[in-house]
């Protein structure tokens, strides 16, 4: 899957977590907590795009991420490595 | 010198049960003595059983409710929501200091079936479960819910003792607010939320009703009745609002009663089957503590559970301690058996009762056990309660009892 659709599919998550962010226009530079999503919905939206993409990996590894979209491009790294 | 406690009144409830949300559709249901028993369908209700019971409807969510909590709350965590907030209403809570505000949530396991959905549904990809199983398996998340959508910031905390945590709940909250600790304490008795698991156990334990009335549910479920077999189940959660007299006058709330005495007692007995020393221990205390003399109470709303043993027992007790005059029905033969729900259920039960001057019917009580007491029957009676006794009974040997003095304003 090209880094795009898993920026993708973090978004789809997302929405599919958050249904108050439907309507939201992501962008790459999105932090979750800045759109008022709590640490708890973030572990949700991370293990759906995990169970999406089938990989098993500890959350603790993604917690470098800054945005959705350093989020997108560490997933893809995780699951291409 | 020690000054006298201050009085403590009832000045809100919140019910939610199976014949009816609110206690506007629910006092309705209960004078028509509605039922909803039928055979149990809720996912994680069955496992090739049958059990009957009565479940909630599809419920009508206030829309004050945030929707981010009740996305992931339990069934139990959801309606506890929806019941506060009725209760919140209804004593105006809103003027009040979130800093004097307790909650205390009655009951302990309540969100079993819950998590045997969960654990069905991930027990193959158990890497990854939904982190928020890591609150939603606790009880406690209940007064998470509550405390983060309602503003209270005195206490919050769960209360468990078995069937009589409902009315336990009332009572400490009683207690909290009597000692100054807070001004106000909401007592939420919690919806059990059964899985098939629990139904099994309660079945083969001898205290859920047998497969008897399968194809006539409506007539499974009858406290002292001869052919009682055991209890059915109802889910339903009730909340009781407790306040000094003078914080709910000052509020120009009208309370439904007053605590006029209570009692408690253990029988130093694990096992499920109750104890007649403890529940004559349990109402005596009471009427002591509310300086009443016996013939002064003249409405009981019983445990009156269904079971063969209890409800025995039960009317034993009421015999024992003079009290055979009073008027008495059975809420659990409308609402079903609450479990960790049904005290504060029929202690919010008895309040609409005192308001309406009227006492509710007791479905299925053809053949009453003790024929001779002054049963309300088939149909809904008019009756002004002067003082109104409520009992609990639940498993380990607990017994509480609560004398509610109507409200004189």
């Amino acid at each position: 899957m090209p880094e795009l659709d898993i920026l993708s599919l973090v978004v789809q998550c997302a929405r599919e977590t958050i249904p108050e962010l439907a309507e939201h226009e992501f962008r790459r530079t999105d932090r979750l907590a800045e759109l008022g999503v709590n640490s708890l919905d973030r572990a949700e939206i991370v293990v759906r795009v995990l169970e999406a993409l089938q990989l098993r990996i500890p959350l603790v590894s993604l917690a470098g991420a800054k945005n959705i979209g350093e989020l997108a491009d560490l997933l893809h790294e995780k699951r291409t490595s | 010198m020690k000054s006298a406690p201050p009085e403590v009144v009832l000045s809100g409830v919140g019910i939610t049960a199976a014949i009816g949300q609110g206690k506007a559709a629910f006092g309705a249901a209960l004078m028509r003595g509605n039922h909803a028993f039928r055979v149990m369908q809720r996912p994680g209700r069955q496992r090739g059983s049958a059990y009957l019971g009565a479940e909630l409807p599809q419920q009508t969510w206030p829309e004050q409710i945030s929707k981010r909590l009740l996305r992931t709350a339990t069934l139990s965590g959801q309606v506890a929501l929806a019941t506060l907030h009725e209760a919140w209403v209804d004593a105006q809570l809103d003027a009040v200091d979130p800093l004097r505000i307790g909650l205390i949530a009655g009951g302990s396991n309540f969100q079993q079936r819950e998590q045997v959905l969960v654990h069905d549904e991930y027990a193959s990809r158990i890497e990854y479960l939904r982190p928020s199983y890591a609150l939603s398996f606790l009880d406690t998340d209940v007064c998470g819910l509550c405390t983060e959508q309602f503003a209270i910031q005195g206490f919050a905390h769960t209360l468990g003792a078995a069937s009589a945590s409902g009315q336990l709940a009332v009572l400490h909250a009683i207690e909290a607010v009597g000692s100054g600790k807070v001004d106000v304490c909401i007592a939420l008795g919690a919806l059990m939320d059964l899985s098939y698991w629990e139904c099994q156990g309660l079945r083969t334990a001898g205290a859920m009703g047998s497969d008897r009335y399968a194809n006539e549910p409506e007539l499974a479920c009858r406290p002292f009745d001869r052919s009682r077999d055991g209890f059915i189940f109802g889910e339903c959660c009730g909340v009781v609002v407790v306040e000094r007299r003078d914080h709910a006058v000052a509020r120009r709330v009208r309370p439904y009663a007053s605590a006029a005495g209570w009692g408690t007692a253990i029988d130093r007995n694990r096992n499920p089957d109750p104890s007649l020393q403890g529940e004559i221990r349990a109402i005596r205390t009471a009427l002591a503590a509310a300086d009443l003399a016996p013939r002064d109470i003249d409405y009981i709303n019983p445990h009156g559970s269904g079971s063969v043993i209890g409800d025995d027992l039960e009317l034993q007790a009421i015999r024992s301690c003079e009290l055979s005059h009073a008027l008495i029905n059975a809420t659990k033969s409308i609402t079903g058996h609450g479990l960790s729900a049904a005290g504060a259920v029929e202690i919010v039960a008895t309040l609409l009762q005192m308001r309406e001057s009227c006492l509710h019917p007791s479905r299925n009580l053809e053949q009453p056990m003790d024929p001779d007491l002054n049963w309300v029957g088939a149909a809904a009676r008019a009756h002004d309660i002067s003082h109104a006794l409520t009992l609990s009974i639940g498993f380990g040997g607990i017994n509480s009892a609560l004398c509610l003095r109507r409200w004189q304003g």
